[in-house]
C-alpha cells in the first residue's frame, strides 16, 4: 500500500495548498497577536486551512467510488447563508442594534462626511475597470471602500461570488489597518494649522435628544430610502430594523440579543463560511493581489474624499466655525476606530483639542453612508450591466 | 474595455451624486424629526414615571 492510499492528503498536496495554509496561519496570527479584526480574521484564517487540505470533508468533494459530489458543510453554509444574503443581513440587524444615532442629531451637518468618504468606492471602481475587470467585478472590488464588511459581502456575493474571498479579506484587513492607513494620508492633505482647528461646540454635544425622535428616525429613513431606491431596502431596512429594536424601549431583551448573541453567532458562521471560497485554485491568482492593492487604494481615496470635502466646506464657513479637516476622514464606516484615530491625531497636535464627539458624529454618518453607497451600487449596476 | 469604462464612469458619477442626495435628505429628515419631536424635560420625566409605575406593577 503506497503513500497515496495511506495519506492521500499529503500525497496530493500542492505548493498552492501550502501557500493557502500559510495565509490562513498569517490571518490567525494577525487576529491573535495584533488584534486585527479577530472576530472575522480568525475564522477566515482557520477556514482557509480547513478548505485547503486535500480531500477536506468541510468542502464539496467528488467521491472517487461513486463519482458523485458529496457536499461539504461549508458549502452548505455558503449556499444557505451567503448566496441568499441571510448572514450579512442578520449582521446588519446586529449592527443597527449597536448604533446610537444621537450624535448625528447633535450635529447633523457632519452626516455629509458619510457621503464624501465613499469617494474611494467609485474611484476604485474606475481603476478596477481600467485594469480589465468587468462592470460587476469592478463594482464588487470598489465596495471594499465602504469599509463595511457586510456591505462588501452582500455586493460581492451578488455580482462577483468568485471574488468574495479576496474582497472580504481585503475589506476586513484594511478596516483593521485604519490606524496605519489614515494618518499619513491626512498629514499629506492638511497643514498643521488646519489640524489644530478646534471644534468646541459644547452646546451641541450636550444637547438631549427625545426618545420619539430616535424612534422615528429608523422608520422614516426606511420609508424614504425604500421609496427612492427599493433595491437598497434589504441593506438599509435591516440596519434600521435593528436600530428600531434598540430605540423602541420595549424590546430591550431582543436588542441585547441582537447586539450580543446574534452578532457573535452570525459573525462566527460568516467568517468560516467566507473561507470556503478561499481554495488555492480561486485565491492564488494575480487577480487576488490586484484586489488587495485596489482595496488599499479605496481606503486611501475614502480618506482623501472626506478630508478634501471638509476643506471645501471650510471655504464657506466663518473663522471660528471651521471644521477640522481631519474629521472628514471619519466619514468611513470603520466605527469607532476611525473616530478614535482622528481624536488621537488631534490630541497629538494639541493635547487640549477634543475632537472625539464630532469625530463620532461623522463616523456614525459613515456607517449610514456605506450602506447607502452599497444600496446605490446594487441599484445601478444591473441597469448598466 | 472602453465600453465597461464608460459605464463605470457613469455609475461613479451617478453613484457619488446619489450618495450625497441621500445623505442630504437624511440630514433634512433629522432636522425635521428634531423639530417635530423636540426633547422636553417634563415629557421625559412623565415617561420615566410611567416606566417606573409599569415596572412596579410587573414586580408585584
Amino acid at each position: 500500500m503506497g503513500l497515496e492510499q495511506l495519506l492521500p492528503a499529503i500525497a496530493t498536496m500542492t505548493w498552492q495548498d501550502l501557500v493557502m495554509i500559510a495565509i490562513g496561519l498569517i490571518l490567525i496570527y494577525l487576529a491573535i497577536a495584533k488584534n486585527y479584526e479577530p472576530t472575522l480574521l480568525l475564522p477566515i484564517g482557520f477556514g482557509a486551512i480547513l478548505v485547503n487540505i486535500p480531500f477536506s470533508s468541510a468542502i464539496t468533494q467528488i467521491d472517487p467510488a461513486t463519482g458523485q459530489a458529496v457536499e461539504g458543510v461549508l458549502n452548505t453554509f455558503f449556499n444557505a447563508g451567503i448566496i441568499t444574503e441571510i448572514f450579512p443581513l442578520l449582521i446588519f440587524i446586529a449592527i443597527g442594534a449597536m448604533i446610537d444615532f444621537s450624535p448625528l442629531f447633535r450635529n447633523p451637518s457632519l452626516l455629509l462626511f458619510g457621503a464624501a468618504a465613499q469617494f474611494g468606492i467609485f474611484m476604485t471602481m474606475i481603476f478596477a475597470s481600467l485594469l480589465g475587470f468587468d462592470l460587476r467585478e469592478a463594482a464588487s472590488i470598489g465596495i471594499i471602500g465602504a469599509a463595511d464588511g457586510p456591505t462588501s459581502i452582500v455586493v460581492a456575493s451578488r455580482f462577483a461570488p468568485n471574488l468574495l474571498g479576496p474582497i472580504s479579506v481585503a475589506a476586513y484587513s484594511y478596516m483593521a489597518l485604519v490606524p496605519i492607513i489614515q494618518p499619513p494620508v491626512i498629514r499629506l492633505l492638511t497643514t498643521k494649522k488646519e489640524r489644530l482647528i478646534r471644534m468646541s461646540t459644547a452646546d451641541n454635544y450636550n444637547k438631549k435628544i427625545s426618545k420619539k425622535a430616535l424612534i422615528a428616525f429608523p422608520i422614516v429613513v426606511t420609508i424614504v430610502a425604500g421609496i427612492i431606491a427599493p433595491s437598497s431596502l434589504a441593506l438599509i431596512g435591516f440596519l434600521m430594523f435593528g436600530n428600531l429594536i434598540r430605540e423602541c424601549g420595549v424590546l430591550n431583551k431582543l436588542s441585547l440579543a441582537a447586539q450580543n448573541e446574534l452578532a457573535s453567532l452570525v459573525t462566527l458562521l460568516l467568517g468560516i463560511t467566507i473561507a470556503s471560497t478561499m481554495t488555492a485554485d480561486r485565491f492564488i491568482r494575480v487577480d487576488t493581489l490586484i484586489i488587495i492593492a485596489l482595496g488599499l487604494f479605496a481606503f486611501v481615496f475614502d480618506t482623501f474624499g472626506g478630508v478634501i470635502f471638509a476643506k471645501f466646506m471650510n471655504l464657506f464657513r466663518k473663522e471660528g466655525n471651521k471644521i477640522n479637516p481631519m474629521i472628514g476622514a471619519c466619514g468611513i464606516s470603520a466605527f469607532p476606530m476611525s473616530a478614535r484615530v482622528i481624536h488621537q491625531m488631534g490630541q497629538k497636535e494639541d493635547p487640549f483639542n477634543y475632537l472625539l464627539m464630532p469625530a463620532i458624529s461623522a463616523n456614525v454618518g459613515g456607517q449610514i453612508g456605506s450602506v447607502v453607497a452599497g444600496g446605490i451600487i446594487l441599484t445601478l449596476v444591473p441597469l448598466f450591466a | 474595455m472602453a465600453q465597461t469604462l464608460e459605464k463605470t464612469l457613469q455609475i461613479a458619477g451617478i453613484g457619488i451624486i446619489g450618495v450625497f442626495v441621500f445623505m442630504t435628505l437624511f440630514y433634512l429628515l433629522i432636522l425635521a424629526i428634531d423639530k417635530i419631536f423636540p426633547y422636553k424635560e417634563e415629557a421625559n420625566a412623565k415617561e420615566n414615571s410611567v416606566k417606573e409605575s409599569t415596572q412596579n406593577k410587573t414586580q408585584t
